[in-house]
């Protein structure tokens, strides 16, 4: 009959169209260059048993979409109504079911659901699974940025505060403590893990362990306001012995700046960013001769009256041991110093900070991310004059370890 | 309010009652047109009221889809300052909440109104008048709703509006106001409408009408109407909760002062995950009125297709947290959700199977209708199969609130939904307005329109994957978002063109009736229930007699009957067995101004609770006049004439339900057994005829001509 060869031709070709559809999609999703978000390129452990999970469902996802398409395809060219069709001749017979048939086709998908559910109790069991001695990491989300507390002596007083660049060792189970410290938001570095909710007023554990040393992009995924869509963070995965490095750098006070311009924005950082800003030891109330201290207060925003802002604003302590800032927005270091894996981005050969970027910050920085500081949201915009922006990028940059080469 | 209503018992349906004395009040006199422009504020009748829900709904549909069209063009290419962050965080919350509860939700219920009472053999819903009040308290609260732009901006907190990101704290504006207040008169307006359809299917069916031999659309409407009554209270808790913290300094979700942030996340998805299949299941349900149809063979499985959306109805009540796998509850409750919501897709996909089962060996015609429905099948699986790869929790964490999301529940949402509700404008079209719909032009709306689709929300299944994050107002270069996003905003604008086409179809086509009529007839596709027994369009009384149900697919049984291979054999002519609707002496409620007046009370009151309560007061001056007025009028105007014949019986009679006269489904069963149908002839006419009820009887006379 050749309804049925034209059927069967239709549905031949339509199912080499849908796999080579397949084929195109699997190719592009699967290049792993320039989509620092894909969720399909793992590069840690749980990552990666979410990975294992993914491939079976969505073969067999697939196989279905296939089989369904084209049987429609099919039986859409097969059974249309010929245009000559009469009333009374070659009417359909009036099946009205057929009961074995359709006990068949719940029970199947049933088993096949059920085989799949036994892969996703292992993996959500595996993903529970926070390891032997963790590190532990406590993160808090607000709008719109994620501050990283490292409690390294277990006092319950985080040593290290910094934000926007989460660092961890390579090889080790680090246990990712998610809070937040005003809206529900989000902390997903999708290369490492999926995502989890940083909700007020609960601690959520998120287990991360990579062996592959590297920067990972990740993204605020729970909507929570005006600039929701730029709440990015990074985590930076270090081999252990730079994690070390690290760790050193990070627990000693900056050096003294040196520089009379650097001094200058030294005072004008006590007298406006302290309200909002730590660089530890210095409060509003510092007087000259500054000095640092290598423990960041705890709380320091709550314990300074500020009617100007949110509460809580970035320690820029050791700022420049960062590679982005402003929610990792812009670039805090100058070519490659800005992507390498390392522990200190400053000896990067040919390290040069983004003064352009500071200064761009400093001039207005809610045209770099929509904020709402009349309602405490976000960084008010200063009004600093020129001189006053380039003083302060001068002090901002000294926030770095001593080590630096001169810049 | 009928409830409380003095009705006098049923037994005395026949013989004269003493007219009620109660007059309307004072200088107001009661409507009486049942014609003209006037006619709409005042009616009770079920069919214009469906009609009202559809045109209304269609117009939010635009606003929702302007929306959804700024929101294509700022993700167009990354960095796009077309909409700030904050108008972008409007929008998108508008269009969400636009598409779902002024959109997909009322023009779902255009069809229940219109043809649930039509295809349960009813003269009307069981309560007109409380009809009337579920369409004016919705509408009033979708534009009170919407007035939110011109007072300090629409809601900004997304549909699902979690706290404490919805607080006065966070969102100083005036929109989340809006939203919960709109919320909750809407929500009043869909109660009364489940209530009252609710009632309807249970008692107003036609004699013989069992439950088990409703038209399936009846049936998944029945089942939405029932998932309304219980999730509606849900999700009025929460929206009251939130009108509390919002303007009264309640913390309920606050938790530095011992409320809780999670209560809002349950008590939302409690509402909106059964919200979900509230949305889908009218539309399976037209689909699988409009496949058999147009294959000609009845639906396959039956028991199955009735039994799995009651199993969806069911099931849906147990999967609301798998909204919240990443939220941090516990790794129990993740797995149970987690297995909970995979086992969901075996009643779904029962649904997919048998439609194709009924396409099968069938003849199909590809009307708009059938196309609509068709594509309703591919699309649904789609968005079913990309559903079941994130009822795994591990995979969901990767998934949840990217872009894979969007495109799976508007795969869901609109390839299911909307493309089911197209399919019934161009299958009912022609019953409700009495004249086609161009199919050439539909058939332009239909490829336009399913290209346009796949090509907005295909790709986003890959921008997702490739981590694109939900409610954003943009991208930058190097997250690699570029080229799909462009793609999915042409797609959009292609959407855009096939809904032009559509609205063009209808404009052509009406002016093309008007100078040419020419009148479809009743039966115009061959179809197989009891609303294409009446002329189209549908006479106000709908039945001139209630028919006597025999079988399901009732209607299709008296045109044919089969051969010994099953095959259908026409026993009558259609024109033999449908009704003339010219009966003269149906008593139908009267018009009534009061559901209107009530219903303007409640926005009031809303601006009232935002701006300054004063305001209320004229509102609740609206709302309890309306009450009064409602409760003191009898629901059939003593003094007004009934048709042709008004003065035989039931004067005064004022039960709100129209056809309570009828009997009940129990009484019809008994009836059934007689022959000729004499159960018929008690609805409603005097003297009553012998029905031609049986396809027995019919096929003698078909065969005596």
């Amino acid at each position: 009959m050749p309804r049925n060869r034209k059927a069967t031709v239709v549905a031949l070709i339509s199912t080499a169209a849908i796999l080579l559809g397949f084929w195109l999609i699997i190719r592009t999703i699967g290049q792993p260059t320039g989509k620092p978000l894909n969720t399909l390129a793992p590069f840690g452990q749980q990552a990666q048993d979410i990975q294992n999970l993914t491939i079976p469902v969505f073969a067999v996802a697939g196989v279905i979409f296939v089989l369904v398409m084209v049987a429609v395809i099919w039986m859409v060219v097969r059974f249309r109504a010929p245009d000559d069709a009469v009333e009374g001749e070659h009417e359909p017979a009036q099946t009205h079911g057929n009961t074995p048939l359709e006990i068949g086709w719940t029970i199947v998908p049933a088993v096949i659901l059920a085989v799949l559910a036994v892969l996703n109790v292992q993996t959500l069991l595996r993903l529970d699974d926070t390891g032997e001695n963790p590190l532990e990491v406590t993160v808090a989300g607000q709008q719109w940025w994620w501050e990283y507390r490292y409690d390294l002596d277990g006092d319950q007083t985080p040593e290290i505060v910094t934000a926007t660049q989460m660092v961890m060792p390579a090889g080790r189970d680090v246990t990712v403590k998610i809070q937040s410290n005003d809206v529900i938001h989000s902390f997903w570095i999708p290369s490492l893990n999926g995502k989890k909710d940083a909700v007020p007023g609960r601690t959520h554990e998120l287990v991360f362990n990579s062996d592959n040393p590297g920067i990972y992009e990740g993204q605020c995924t729970e909507f929570c306001g005006l600039s929701h869509g730029v709440m990015r963070m990074q985590v930076k995965v270090l081999p252990p012995a730079e994690y070390d490095v690290w760790i050193r750098e990070m627990t000693k006070a900056p050096a003294q700046p040196t520089s009379a311009a650097a001094s200058r924005g030294e005072a004008l950082f006590v007298g406006q960013c302290a309200r909002c800003h730590e660089v530890n030891g210095l409060t509003p109330d510092s007087t000259p001769p500054f000095t640092y201290s290598d423990e960041p207060s705890p709380d320091y925003g709550v314990e300074v009256d500020s009617s100007l802002s949110s509460k809580n604003a970035p320690n820029l302590t050791n700022f420049m041991m960062r590679q982005t800032f402003a929610g990792n927005l812009l670039a805090l270091w100058e070519g490659d110093a800005a992507t390498a894996v390392v522990a200190v981005p400053g000896q990067v050969p040919g390290a040069t900070p983004d003064k352009v970027n500071i200064k761009r910050w400093l001039r207005n920085p809610q045209d770099v991310k929509p904020m709402d500081a009349e309602n405490n949201q976000g960084m008010p915009n200063l009004n600093l004059s020129e001189d006053q922006i380039d003083d302060l990028t001068e002090y901002l940059v000294t926030l770095g370890p001593s080590t630096r080469p001169a810049a | 309010m009928a409830i409380t209503e003095e009705r006098p018992p049923l037994e005395l349906t026949s013989g004269d009652l003493p007219p009620l004395e109660v007059e309307t009040l004072g200088v107001f006199h009661r409507p009486r047109a049942t014609h003209g422009w006037a006619s709409w504020f005042t009616t009770v009748d079920h069919k214009k009221i469906g009609i009202m829900y559809g045109f209304a709904s269609f117009f939010f549909l635009l606003v929702g889809g302007f929306e959804a069209i700024l929101i294509r063009t700022q993700l167009a290419v990354p960095g796009n300052k077309l909409l700030s962050a904050d108008l972008y965080n409007q929008v998108f919350t508008m269009h969400g909440v636009t598409m779902v509860f002024l959109v997909v939700m009322p023009l779902a219920a255009a069809f229940a109104n219109y043809l649930l009472p039509l295809q349960i053999g009813a003269r009307d819903v069981a309560f007109p008048r409380m009809n009337a009040l579920s369409l004016w308290v919705w509408l009033l609260g979708a534009i009170f709703f919407n007035t939110s732009w011109f007072l300090g901006g629409g809601a900004d907190g997304g549909w699902f509006n979690y706290a404490p990101n919805s607080g006065v704290v966070f969102s100083p504006s005036h929109g989340i106001d809006f939203y919960a207040v709109g919320l909750l008169i809407m929500g009043i307006g869909s109660t009364v409408s489940a209530v009252n359809l609710t009632v309807t299917v249970l008692n107003m069916r036609a004699p013989g009408m069992t439950l088990m031999r409703m038209p399936v659309f009846t049936w998944m409407t029945f089942i939405v109407q029932v998932l309304l009554v219980f999730a509606l209270p849900v999700i009025t808790v929460a929206l009251i909760l939130l009108t509390a913290d919002r303007m009264f300094g309640a913390t309920f979700f606050d938790a530095s002062a011992g409320g809780d942030p999670f209560l809002w996340e349950h008590l939302f998805w409690i509402f909106g995950h059964p919200e979900v299949y509230i949305m889908i299941l009218p539309s399976f349900g037209i689909a699988s009125e409009v496949i058999p149809t147009f294959s000609r063979k009845p639906i396959f499985g039956y028991p199955f297709m009735v039994g799995s959306g009651i199993a969806i109805g069911f099931m849906g009540w147990g999967v609301w947290a798998h909204h919240m796998f990443a939220s941090g509850m516990g790794p129990i409750s993740v797995l149970a959700f987690s297995l909970a919501t995979m086992f969901i897709a075996v009643p779904t996909g029962v649904k997919i199977l048998n439609w194709m089962a009924t396409m099968y060996g069938g003849r199909i015609r590809f009307t708009t209708a059938m196309l609509f429905s068709v594509g309703l099948v591919a699309m649904f699986t789609i968005g079913g199969l990309s559903g079941v790869t994130h009822a795994f929790a591990p995979m969901d964490t990767q998934q949840t609130d990217t872009y894979y999301i969007v495109a799976h529940f508007h795969y869901v949402l609109f390839g299911g939904a909307l493309f089911g509700l197209f399919s019934g404008m161009y299958f009912w079209w022609p019953k409700i307005f009495g004249y086609f719909l161009n199919e050439k032009l539909g058939k332009w709306h239909f490829w336009l329109m399913i290209l346009g689709f796949n090509l907005t929300f295909g790709p986003m299944h890959i921008l997702g994957l490739q981590g694109m994050m939900r409610r954003t107002y943009t991208y930058t270069e190097g997250q690699g978002f570029n080229g799909w996003n462009l793609v999915a905003t042409i797609g959009a604008y292609l959407i855009a063109v096939s809904i032009l086409v559509f609205m063009w179809n209808v404009i052509r086509s009406y002016r093309q009736h008007r100078a040419n009529p020419v009148n479809p007839g009743p039966d115009p596709w061959d179809a197989r229930s009891l609303e294409w027994m009446v002329p189209s369009p549908t006479p106000e009384h709908n039945f001139d007699e209630v028919p006597v149900v025999e079988d399901f697919d009732e209607f299709w049984h008296r045109k044919y009957g089969h051969d010994e291979q099953g095959r259908p054999v026409r026993i009558a002519a259609t024109e033999d067995v449908v009704q003339k609707g010219d009966a003269t002496d149906v008593h139908l409620p009267s018009p009534s101004y009061w559901p209107l007046v009530l219903a303007a009370g409640l926005p009031l009151i809303g601006y009232g609770l935002i701006f300054n309560l004063w305001w209320a007061l004229p509102g609740a001056i609206l709302l309890i006049a309306g009450i009064y007025g409602w409760v003191l009028e009898p629901s059939t105007d003593p003094s007004a004439g009934h048709g042709h014949d008004d003065d035989h019986h039931h004067d005064g009679d004022d039960g709100d339900a129209a056809a309570l006269e009828e009997p009940s489904g129990d009484e019809a069963d008994t009836a059934s057994g007689d022959e000729a149908g004499e159960g018929a002839g008690v609805a409603s006419a005097d003297e009553p005829e012998p029905a031609m009820a049986s396809a027995s009887a019919d096929a003698e006379d078909g065969g005596s001509k």
